[in-house]
């Protein structure tokens, strides 16, 4: 009995250390990398569904070869299999759904759970298209996750109400931050998953999109930038300000 | 040409249709009632969703309407539901998307698009022959027409998904998308209580109190609907005062749209005063009363 859980992680640059170039063009190159945010919160999501009722939890990267040291720290968090697929092609999401779905048809899997937009590119559209390319219902921005039988019950964060929703297995679910607080796995864990041996294997699809960046460049901030060390300096130029603004 | 534009939050409809409007003929679907909002924005037809949430059932049909010909182009206001409807459909009718637009220009098949990127700390401008985009709030400048358009409703088909529920979030009672001056305050402010000493200021600006997302998500100082930020609301008020936020590029992504920014900050290096038009360097409990003191006078 249980669930078989696959669980979509993405390994991003850390975008905190991103500096524009002179001329203001922003490349992540060489910028290490780390498990996005809401990866995090979907492998707690699935482990936590397995723990509660049983099954297997398979993760999947579709990234680079640098992404293995990131399904090593999946496994420390709880995942039971995962392997890497390299040939990640970046903002692409319509490629990184056909991929990521021939994937997926080839594990057993009754509920797929993946981040509902990802911290570098934002798109938010890959949950509705591996849905899509699976048939499958979506059920997005979840906050809690509850499996009987061969439905499921979620309940979606929306702008400005929260809804539950149930569907029919299988079934693909993206999860919001507030989903849960991923967990930090204990040493012995950790050591235990550097020594496993992570599959990798090269994406067999071809990418036939066309979308063609013509730039990428830090937004220019007009900003005046006027910033006042002592207090009492800036007080009446701030009072001034609000003045003229606010008449 | 003819396009669509779909919309779960009637009051992202406005801007949207202003913007849509501009390139051609639309039908506007959205959920009713048919309120001005709907029915004075340009479209040609309003068709009204019966639930948001239905979004297999969306995605069908204008996925139809879209392989028919009947839309060469799709706009979705980029929201939880409608961020799931646009991947469903770009894979159903099989077109390219671009999401979050900030932008657009067309020419021949050829969309030119911009938009934020690695969570706001670039813009990246695409060209591609992409025909469906999700747009972020704030493309244009929402203008009411005087024409009222015909209402029908969507004729969907059964969801694969069962709406049990839905519980209205707590609200604050204001919307700060429409505020004029907006007091905005992150974890440096310290705990819940000191929010009583924040409230002078704002009051005498006539400002609405706003917050960062650990504020308002993650220690529930403030409600959900006042968090301002890539993941929360996106403000453009004419007087936007950061107290105690750092300016963590997620933030900034949320008030870009401001005309003046004003930050207090005691951490000097705190990247806010790089996105600021006037800051001062102190504690906001001491700066915050001397504010208040000459704005009386």
């Amino acid at each position: 009995m249980g669930y078989n859980i696959i669980v979509l992680i993405k390994v991003i640059p850390d975008l905190e250390q991103i500096k524009p170039d002179q001329q203001g063009n922003v490349s992540t190159k060489n910028l290490p990398l780390r498990i996005e945010t809401l990866s995090e919160n979907s492998i707690e999501a699935a482990v936590q569904l397995r723990e509660k009722y049983g099954g297997k939890v398979t993760g999947i990267i579709f990234g680079t070869q640098e992404s293995v040291p990131i399904m090593k720290k999946a496994y420390a968090m709880g995942v039971d299999e995962g392997s890497v697929i390299t040939g990640y092609q970046g903002n692409n999401p319509k490629y990184t759904a056909a991929v990521l779905s021939e994937k997926i048809k080839k594990i057993p899997h009754d509920v797929i759970v993946m981040g509902n937009q990802s911290a570098d590119s934002y798109t938010g559209l890959l949950p509705g298209l591996v849905a899509g390319t699976l048939g499958y219902p979506l059920i997005g921005n979840a906050i809690s996750i509850v499996p009987n039988d061969r439905k499921i019950k979620v309940k979606k964060f929306l702008e400005s109400k929260n809804i539950e929703v149930e569907s029919s297995l299988p079934a693909v679910i993206s999860v919001a931050q507030e989903i849960n607080e991923p967990r930090l796995p204990p040493v012995m864990q950790i050591m235990a998953a550097g020594r496993k041996q992570i599959p990798v294997e090269a994406a067999n699809i071809q990418n036939s999109s066309s979308i063609k960046v013509l730039s990428n460049t830090a937004p220019k901030s007009e900003r005046r930038k006027i910033v006042f060390e002592k207090i009492d300096e800036g007080v009446p130029a701030i009072v001034k300000v609000l003045r003229e603004e606010l008449r | 040409m003819k396009s669509f534009v779909l919309s779960d939050d009637q009051s992202l409809v406005p801007s949207i249709a202003t913007f849509v409007h501009g390139l051609g003929e639309f039908d506007l679907y959205a959920p009713g009632p048919a309120s001005p909002a709907l029915i004075r924005c340009g479209a040609s037809k309003v068709f009204t969703i019966k639930d948001p949430n239905m979004t297999d059932s969306i995605a069908e049909l204008l996925a139809s309407k879209m392989s028919s010909g009947e839309y060469q182009y799709g706009f979705i206001a980029s929201t939880v539901n409608g961020r799931d409807v646009a991947g469903l459909l770009a894979y159903r009718a099989n077109v390219g998307s671009v999401a979050e637009i900030g932008s657009l220009s067309l020419s021949g098949s050829t969309a030119r698009t911009k938009r934020y990127f690695f969570g706001g700390k670039s813009i990246l401008e695409e060209e591609s022959s992409s025909r469906l985009f999700t747009v972020a709030p704030g493309i244009a400048e929402a203008k009411e027409i005087a024409a009222e358009s015909p209402v029908e409703e969507a004729s969907l088909s059964p969801s694969k998904i069962t709406v049990l529920s839905s519980e209205e979030k707590k609200s604050g009672g204001v919307d700060i998308e429409k505020a004029q001056a907006i007091v905005s305050v992150g974890r440096g402010l310290g705990n819940k209580d000191k929010l009583s000493s924040i409230e002078p200021f704002a009051n005498a600006i006539n400002a609405v109190i706003a917050g960062s997302r650990p504020v308002c998500l993650d220690y529930h100082w403030l409600s959900e609907d006042r968090q301002v930020g890539l993941s929360g609301k996106k403000v453009r008020p004419k007087v936007y005062v950061a107290l105690g936020i750092s300016g963590q590029i997620q933030h900034i992504a949320g008030m870009r749209g401001s005309k003046i920014v004003i930050a207090i900050n005691k951490d000097k290096s705190a990247p806010i005063f790089e996105e600021c038009d006037y800051g001062i360097v102190g504690d906001m409990f001491e700066v915050l009363p001397k504010l208040v003191d000459q704005l009386k006078k």
